[in-house]
């Protein structure tokens, strides 16, 4: 009987796999969602509510994953998924927090979509007007993603007026307001996220921009370098060497990666091309 | 009151020996799923999923033990004939009514508790530490008792004069407008003319607000549960309570039961 049994419970498997290659072929995906309404599913959740804007939060970072790993930039169901997480739990603050950070960045890291990113911040913001979090998050997006350092200035010192908040929130927005887009703003942004992110990809993520404004920082430093180096010898320096022999750098300076930095043909500095950073780099000028 | 308490007794007693507290197992062998792998496929939510699911599970597992032997109180009584033998001796019907009520109603708190304190063994195997906002849980899951109590008063109002199944639909379909009982004072997007909405907004006063006894979002965010709440909730729970076993005991003294 037990083998019996047995039996029929790999006849099952084999079979599921079999309707599972069927269902591909018919392209029905299984990130597909079946109910759009975020208002209908709150009715139908009855008083657990919470617990299933967990499960549709759950969702979301399994679908955000498993596009990122496919390397699928095309990620339209972000967005009702995360409306459905947040409507069902306005005060799940993580769906907020992250969601704006998967929703703003630019392909491949999230969806491109900094719109979107505010709209859930500000929905975010009404529902827990005392998360200061939300204000810094939006000032990030208003920043980097949207360059509008007035808004982004603004969300900073809105913030900035709550209780508990740390000072470093007035400095940022007294900060943007002066000098709009700088490197050492944003260096200082990405700083803060890597500080105090308590989730292991986030923090992955800052240091990769943190590793990418070192860099351009370093390469505006050696153009300066290099102009002076032109204003000295009526030429400009063919090598980052020619600029070391001329007593203007005490080494061979390289990116946060190793690599060291070469100049290109117009005798500017730009990172060696066997960097993992010149391919973000590029990405950045275009 | 003695009769009360020996129908009380027993009642758990059966439902003991009936093993309804096997849930529990299943309680139990959630929690520990869950505790292992919320971690490993969401973000931020360990703390939040623990709770949500194990006061979710306390409800959804207490709901169905109400209604399904709320239900079974008097029809398996008089379907095993028992009942006529009881009542045969100086027990009043509303005093088995009572007493099937208080025994159910005990099963259920045992089997609450037990829960909560799986609950709060599977919150700590995540978080690792105490927070003084877990107190609230226990307002939680106090809360969903007057919820299941309500329930099984209902439960044995509806099955004093219909069939279980009838009575186990209306039982549960109270529960779901119950919850959506608040709905009905503030319907938008709809326009009524006055004396619907007033028709409306006294069905919505008529039926038991089980809206009244969650606190799950607010404990799930580490949110206080204000006492006055509390106590509101649970006066409008005995209130309701009494309304509906009064309403039991008068349909089933008048029933005729040859």
């Amino acid at each position: 009987m037990g083998v019996l049994l047995l039996t029929g419970f790999v006849c099952v498997w084999q079979l599921q796999e079999k309707v599972d290659a069927e269902r591909t072929k018919l392209q029905l995906g299984s990130d597909e969602l079946t109910l759009r309404s975020p208002a209908v599913i709150r009715r139908l959740s009855l008083e657990y509510a919470p617990l299933l804007g967990a499960v549709y939060w759950t969702r979301a970072v399994q679908y955000f994953g498993g596009k990122h790993q496919a390397h699928d930039s095309n990620l339209e169901q972000l967005w009702p998924l995360l409306d459905i997480a947040t409507t069902l739990d306005p005060n799940l603050t993580v769906a907020y927090h992250f969601g704006a950070t998967f929703l703003s960045d630019a392909p491949p890291r999230g969806a491109g979509k900094p719109d979107m990113a505010v709209a859930l911040l500000e929905r975010g913001i009404q529902a827990n007007p005392d998360h200061w979090r939300f204000y810094q998050d939006l000032g990030n997006v208003y920043y980097f993603d949207k360059k509008d350092y007035a808004k982004a200035s603004q969300a900073f010192e809105a913030g900035s007026r709550l209780p508990g908040t740390p000072v470093f929130m007035k400095i940022m927005a007294a900060k943007i307001a002066a000098e709009g887009e700088s490197l050492e703003t944003s260096y200082a942004l990405w700083l803060d996220v890597y500080q105090t992110a308590t989730n292991k990809e986030v923090r992955q993520n800052a240091e990769e921009h943190l590793r990418l404004v070192k860099m351009q920082m370093d390469l505006r430093a050696l153009n300066q370098i290099a102009d002076n180096y032109e204003r000295q010898t009526k030429r400009r320096a063919a090598s980052i060497k020619d600029m070391t022999e001329a007593g203007l750098l005490s080494g061979q300076p390289v990116d946060p990666e190793g690599f060291p930095y070469v100049l290109g043909q117009l005798g500017q500095a730009e990172p060696n091309p066997k960097s993992p950073l010149r391919a973000e780099w590029m990405k950045e000028r275009k | 009151m003695r009769n009360v308490q020996t129908v009380a007794a027993n009642t758990f007693r059966e439902a003991v020996r009936d093993r309804v507290l096997y849930n529990l197992v299943f309680f139990a062998l959630m929690m520990i799923g869950a505790a292992i792998l919320v971690g490993q496929i969401s973000i931020g939510i360990e703390r939040d999923v623990i709770i949500s699911l194990g006061l979710t599970a306390i409800s959804v597992i207490g709901i169905f033990i109400a209604i399904f032997l709320g239900v079974a109180l008097v029809s398996k009584e008089m379907d095993k004939r028992t009942l006529y033998a009881l009542l045969a001796k100086p027990v009043k019907r509303w005093e088995f009514l009572l007493g099937k009520f208080a025994g159910l109603v005990m099963t259920l708190t045992v089997n609450t508790a037990a829960m909560a304190a799986g609950l709060y063994i599977a919150l700590w195997s995540v978080t690792r530490a105490w927070q003084s906002s877990d107190i609230y849980i226990l307002a939680a899951v106090y809360l969903i008792l007057l919820k299941l109590a309500l329930i099984v008063a209902l439960a044995l109002l509806f099955s004093c004069f219909t069939t279980p199944f009838l009575a186990i639909l209306f039982t549960a379909g109270m529960y779901v407008a119950g919850l959506l009982a608040g709905d009905l004072r503030t319907v938008h997007g709809v326009e009524l003319d006055p004396g619907t909405l007033q028709w409306m907004r006294g069905i919505s006063y008529l039926l038991p607000n089980f809206e009244n006894f969650n606190v799950m979002g607010a404990v799930v965010h580490e949110r206080s549960v204000p006492v006055a709440f509390v106590w509101q909730a649970t006066l409008y729970a005995l209130l309701y309570t009494a309304i509906v076993l009064t309403g039991a005991a008068i349909v089933f003294s008048r029933r005729n039961l040859k």
